[in-house]
């Protein structure tokens, strides 16, 4: 699967660009990790909502995660997404606690249920973003 | 330090809204200046009466409001940044600010071109005039890229985990709109009045993207809607029975800025903001005539409706029953039709149709005898407000 090549790339910011550029450089799903008290926070935080300290990494997560919530789309207003519907989109909650959202890989419509373990993987669309995928984790059943 | 209380102190003197229409020759800022000085002059003042504006939260801004209005000493403004939980949240700063002395009178507005200017439309007028907000970062960086584009996208994301957790049957979100259109058929400036609405017509009706259905989905309108509030005393020697503010409370998730990262994403401003309200306000949850409920989608409603105490967390389907939230029921809801059905103002209309039914002026909408009701607010991305209004000066 790739993301859908009309879909405008964001080219974010801030601590959402350094973020990304660590997903990127890393080739696998980065997270920002607290020096002080290793709480995993996102979207990264100038202070960590943990402990208030402002030092920080980006440090590899292992892709582990679960079905926290997802939506199945049947119509959009994104005009990329138009030849796509139904795609299913995922909010996946990382082994490591945060959630992000992600495109589902390989799942059918109506096979995608809360609790399902995924593995999270990326695809570098420039410098500053990745694009996020869910798949099935081996085992999971569809 | 013992709370100020501000139960009590100011009271919603004026009301006004435009038609609720797809489609219009008027600008934003002409609607905003419309509704504005409609309410003005139902509150028996003039321009030059007011003299604090609270703005809406993009769009229009206070000064040029006060330059076209011609409100020569403006002595208090605050924009509420928090979308649809804007209008009513100002309930309460507007009554600080009149308890405090630091205004006298005050106006709030909202309006905007919502079906003319949001989406390209092939009639559209050309419009400069845009809604910021921190989240579009969010959006923009984390959602939009996963064809995420709007409102109904965004909200699904957690609207389908409340769903699929609480097993929360179609019909409970079905009620919010059958509830709506029943009561708009009833309002004649509804934009889905002579539309009636059966469930069996909501049910059939296609998924946008899951939970949500389209007739989940507020309607888009090019709408303006004001009112004006000042303090009790003076409200005595005003045209209208006074709908004064008993209390008010705005609430927000941790994090305000983002969706899905909460602790609990089901958890709304509004579960924090209600307790606060209801304790100020010396009055209960079911002592309420009537509820205006902030309805841009009918599960966020349902939500609402727990987080106000009128069911337990997944439970609303049981309270929305047997036309419960109907007119003539125990707590008829959004009885001008709501978002969802007389036209998407923001919540002003909430207000407006509140001060409406507790002036004893709703026509054939009218909750007989009431004498208290609440209206809420929502927006941003879970930003809650409330605030519990009562009828004449109490």
């Amino acid at each position: 699967m790739k993301m859908p090549e009309k879909a405008a790339v964001p080219q974010p910011e801030e601590l959402d660009r350094e973020f990304y550029r660590a997903t990127v450089a890393a080739g696998a799903l980065c997270m920002q990790h607290c020096n002080q008290c290793g709480t995993w926070t996102h979207p990264a935080r100038y202070y960590c909502p943990h402990c208030s300290s402002d030092e920080f990494s980006f440090d590899r997560v292992s892709g582990d995660a679960r079905v926290y919530s997802y939506t199945v789309s049947h119509a959009t207003a994104e005009s990329a997404w138009k030849d796509l519907v139904p795609y299913i989109t995922i909010v996946a909650e990382l082994a490591e606690g945060p959630r992000i959202v992600a495109a589902a890989d390989g799942f059918k419509p109506d096979a995608v249920a809360i609790g399902q373990r995924l593995r999270i993987v990326t695809e570098n669309k420039s410098e500053d973003f990745a694009f996020f995928w869910a798949q099935l984790a081996d085992g999971s059943s569809p | 330090m013992s709370a100020f209380n501000v139960s009590g102190k100011a009271a919603i003197v004026g009301i006004a809204e435009t038609d609720y229409l797809r489609g219009t020759e008027q600008s934003i800022l002409q609607m905003i200046l419309s509704a504005s000085m409609g309410a003005i002059r139902d509150a028996g003042l003039k321009p030059s009466d007011v003299d604090a504006i609270l703005p809406p939260p993009g769009f229009v801004a206070w000064d040029e409001i006060a330059a076209h209005l011609g409100v020569p000493n403006v002595r208090y403004t605050v924009c509420p940044q928090m979308g649809g939980a804007s209008a009513t949240a100002s309930l309460r700063t507007a009554s600080m600010a009149i308890a405090t002395g630091a205004a006298d009178v005050v106006l709030m507005t909202v309006g905007w071109n919502g079906y003319s200017a949001i989406r390209p439309r092939p009639d559209a007028r050309p419009n400069k005039r845009r809604f910021n907000a921190a989240f579009f970062e969010t959006v923009k960086n984390y959602y939009a890229p996963y064809g995420l584009r709007s409102a109904p996208w965004w909200y699904s994301l957690y609207l389908e985990r409340y769903a699929k957790h609480y097993s929360v049957p179609p019909e409970a979100a079905g009620a919010i709109a059958v509830a709506c259109r029943k009561h708009a058929q009833l309002n004649p400036k509804a934009l889905m009045r002579d539309r009636p609405l059966t469930m069996e017509e909501y049910l059939a009706s296609p998924y946008i993207t899951e939970p949500l259905r389209k007739l989940d989905c507020c309607v888009e309108t090019d709408c303006a809607a004001a009112v004006v509030m000042t303090s009790v005393e003076r409200a005595r020697d005003l045209p209208h029975i006074p709908v004064t503010f008993l209390g008010g409370a705005e609430g927000h998730p941790n994090r305000p800025d983002e969706l899905i990262n909460r602790k609990d994403v089901l958890d709304l401003g509004l579960d924090l903001a209600a307790p606060r309200a209801f304790a100020m306000s010396g009055v209960t949850k079911d002592d309420m005539d009537f509820l205006q409920i902030y309805d841009c989608f009918t599960y966020v409603a349902l939500l609402e409706i727990e987080a106000l105490g009128y069911a337990e967390r997944g439970g609303a389907a049981e309270f929305v029953k047997n036309g419960n939230i109907e007119l003539g029921g125990k707590f008829p809801m959004n009885t001008h039709g709501g978002l969802m059905s007389q036209g998407h103002c923001w919540g002003m209309n909430h207000i407006v149709e509140a001060a409406r039914q507790l002036r004893h002026e709703a026509g054939a909408a009218q909750v007989r005898n009431c004498e208290l009701g609440l209206v809420t607010g929502y927006g941003d991305l879970g930003d809650g407000s409330i605030a519990i209004l009562g009828r004449g000066v109490r």
